[in-house]
């Protein structure tokens, strides 16, 4: 393993960590301030990626990021209006099945509308190499770490200044106690919904530039999971620096395992990610910077 | 309220504790076995829909166990088939043990991995214990795709007891029946006994029953392996019900679909495993057959046939889950209710 190998690794998998941090943030934000975890957000990702796919068709890049970040947060509020209102207050099971279930509906509508076929973007980068410190990284990598930045600096002002943060986050804490100091639960429900379908639309256009889209990249998903549990699934910077790391692990270790074939261990890339999680489980069950929760008879 | 029959007293505690209690349910019961013993006359060449439900009956048992009664989440419940189902494939076919040997011997070996896989359940709760045992099915696959290379075919030779090979539907519903029942009223008789009651204990709140003096390790890990051993029997069925295993059988969807038909069922409920089974199977079976219908009715269907049954699934499961968040069990009960008081509503 020179070092040259090490850097090169490095820089690859900020560029890839950098997506699975956008869209573990699209976990975070629901996790952190609703307590449930969306199983079907890697399809959310993919329909994001696929609407703005299709929007490009028809308007300029930039028109068609909005609209596609618009209609992501409208799908956020149905879901959560004709979903999620209905099962308030239902076990921890329940909701993850009916994400799961959530997850099969947009599934089976992606497959139906757009097809098997991965669908790319025109090009709308400036294609090629960005070199950072002598070592090359694709354009998009270096897009998408930006916008991974941009949005935690984003969502760590708003939880920490705004009265919607706050109240987001007051819900997050004690639902009861905050509903009884007048948080509108059911508002910070929708907008947290709201938020994580746009989160995960960016992920998903970012992944449409870098790779395009097609409904089998839903393993994404998983992996961003792994990143957020990594991080702590309630810490939006831990989100983010979870997916960096996940990338890079999965880059370099994997990477490294697999040019190498240890013990006939080929496709180990694609494990790593599931790897760390069982042994961050193991060492810190709540993650690199989540919220210890102290458990009290 | 009292679902009791006028005059009808429980006047012991053996009465009391009896799982079918009036003479209604121990008709019923003798009806339902009667039914099922004669299911090939009334099913037809149907039968193979009873057999798969039968299969993911006793592993949605194991389940319903883990997670209805202990309260443990598991997201890789298809892994520990996979891992029974292997395991008696290797068992007939590499050492040549008989069925009846190799239902047994691969049953522990996924206890002693549900044993291995529920240490972690300690340390790890709820949403993140879902997420570990995701990890587990996943690493599980790996694992299993590495070990027989490719995709992880390996044909299984058909069952045979004691000179007698299961080759047919048929034959096997059969066998099938045997193991289904014996699994199902096992697992009705451990929920009513001592580690039943302890299990509970430790679903509604793990730390509580600590302090009660429950070992928490003896028993989180003990349900993990029951319900391990519960997917393993499903899985070594499974292995000489299909007689060519590939690792698609027991991907994360399978796990999915075990935790729709726990939920379905009913959680809490020993009947729901088996309400959930059935209408998990029915509903698949069904869409496989309403869905061509459909696209020869309207053939602008027939690009979305295949997505249409994934929707039409999802669908099916967030309404029921809306509709009652209690599963099929809780209709039931709710039904029972309405028959008991009919015509007044109370």
């Amino acid at each position: 393993m020179t070092a040259e190998f090490l850097l090169n690794g490095l820089v690859n998998g900020i560029a890839v960590g950098s997506i699975y941090a956008l869209i573990a943030l699209g976990f975070a934000l629901l996790y952190k301030s609703t307590k449930i975890l969306n199983l079907a957000h890697g399809e959310l990702v993919l329909l994001g990626g696929y609407v703005a796919i299709a929007l490009t068709q028809v308007v300029p890049f930039p028109i068609a990021v909005v609209l596609t970040l618009g209609l992501a947060a409208l799908l956020g509020f149905a879901i959560e209006r004709v979903i999620m209102r209905p099962l308030f207050g239902q076990p921890l099971l329940s909701l993850i099945i009916v994400t799961l279930a959530l997850g099969y509906i947009i599934r089976g509508t992606m497959v139906g509308i757009w097809g098997g076929s991965t669908r790319t973007f025109p090009a709308v980068l400036p294609a090629g190499l960005v070199y950072i410190a002598g070592i090359p990284m694709q354009t998009v990598g270096a897009f998408s770490a930006a916008t991974a930045a941009v949005l935690l600096v984003v969502f760590w002002l708003f939880f920490r200044y705004s009265l919607a943060g706050i109240a987001m986050r007051a819900a997050a804490n004690e639902q009861l106690t905050a509903s009884t100091l007048g948080v509108s639960l059911r508002r910070v429900f929708a907008y947290a919904w709201a938020f994580a379908s746009a989160a995960g639309a960016i992920g998903g256009i970012l992944l449409g530039l870098w790779l395009g889209v097609n409904f089998a990249l839903g393993a994404v998903g998983l992996k961003a999971l792994a990143a957020g549990i990594l991080g702590g699934l309630d810490s939006i910077p831990g989100a983010i620096l979870g997916g960096l790391a996940i990338g890079v692990i999965e880059t370099v270790v994997g990477g490294y395992i697999d040019t190498n074939v240890i013990y006939g261990l080929y496709g180990f890339k694609d494990i790593i990610a599931f790897v760390v999680i069982l042994l961050v489980l193991l060492v810190r069950p709540y993650g690199l910077f989540g919220t210890e929760h102290i458990e009290r008879l | 309220m009292s679902d009791r029959p006028a005059g009808d007293f429980k006047t012991t505690y053996v009465q009391d504790m009896a799982i079918l209690d009036t003479r209604f349910y121990r008709v019923g019961f003798v009806c339902l076995l009667a039914g099922l013993a004669l299911a090939p006359l009334w099913l037809g060449r149907f039968i193979f829909v009873l057999n798969a439900i039968g299969i993911f009956a006793i592993g949605a048992c194991g389940l319903t166990l883990l997670t209805g009664f202990t309260g443990q989440i598991s997201l890789g419940h298809a892994a520990f088939m996979a891992i029974g189902a292997y395991a008696s494939a290797l068992l007939t076919q590499g050492w040549r043990l008989p069925f009846i040997l190799a239902l047994p011997l691969a049953t522990t070996i996924t206890f002693v991995c549900g044993i291995v896989v529920g240490l972690p359940s300690l340390r790890i709760k709820g949403l993140y214990l879902a997420i570990a045992t995701l990890a587990f099915q996943f690493l599980t696959e790996y694992a299993i795709i590495h070990a027989t290379g490719g995709i992880g075919a390996i044909p299984v030779p058909p069952a045979s007891i004691a000179g007698w090979t299961i080759r047919t539907e048929r034959q096997f519903y059969y066998l099938l029946l045997v193991v289904w029942v014996t699994s199902a009223v096992f697992a009705a008789n451990l929920v009513r006994s001592r580690i039943g009651l302890t299990l509970m204990a430790v679903r509604d709140r793990d730390y509580a029953a600590q302090v009660l003096g429950i070992n928490l390790l003896f028993y989180k890990t003990l349900a993990f392996g029951l319900a391990a051993s519960y997917a393993g029997i499903a899985g070594s069925l499974w292995a000489h019900y299909s007689r060519l295993l590939t690792t698609e059988q027991f991907t994360i969807g399978q796990s999915i679909d075990y935790v729709a038909m726990v939920v379905i069922g009913g959680l809490t409920s020993i009947w729901g495993p088996h309400l959930g089974a059935t209408v998990v199977v029915l509903l698949s079976q069904g869409l496989k057959i309403i869905t061509p219908m459909l696209v020869s009715i309207i053939p602008a269907f027939g690009k979305i046939a295949t997505p249409l049954r994934e929707i039409a699934f999802g669908v099916t499961l967030i309404g029921l889950l809306i509709w009652e968040p209690g599963g099929v069990a809780m209709l039931f009960k709710k039904l029972k209710r309405l028959l008991n008081l009919w015509p007044f509503a109370y």
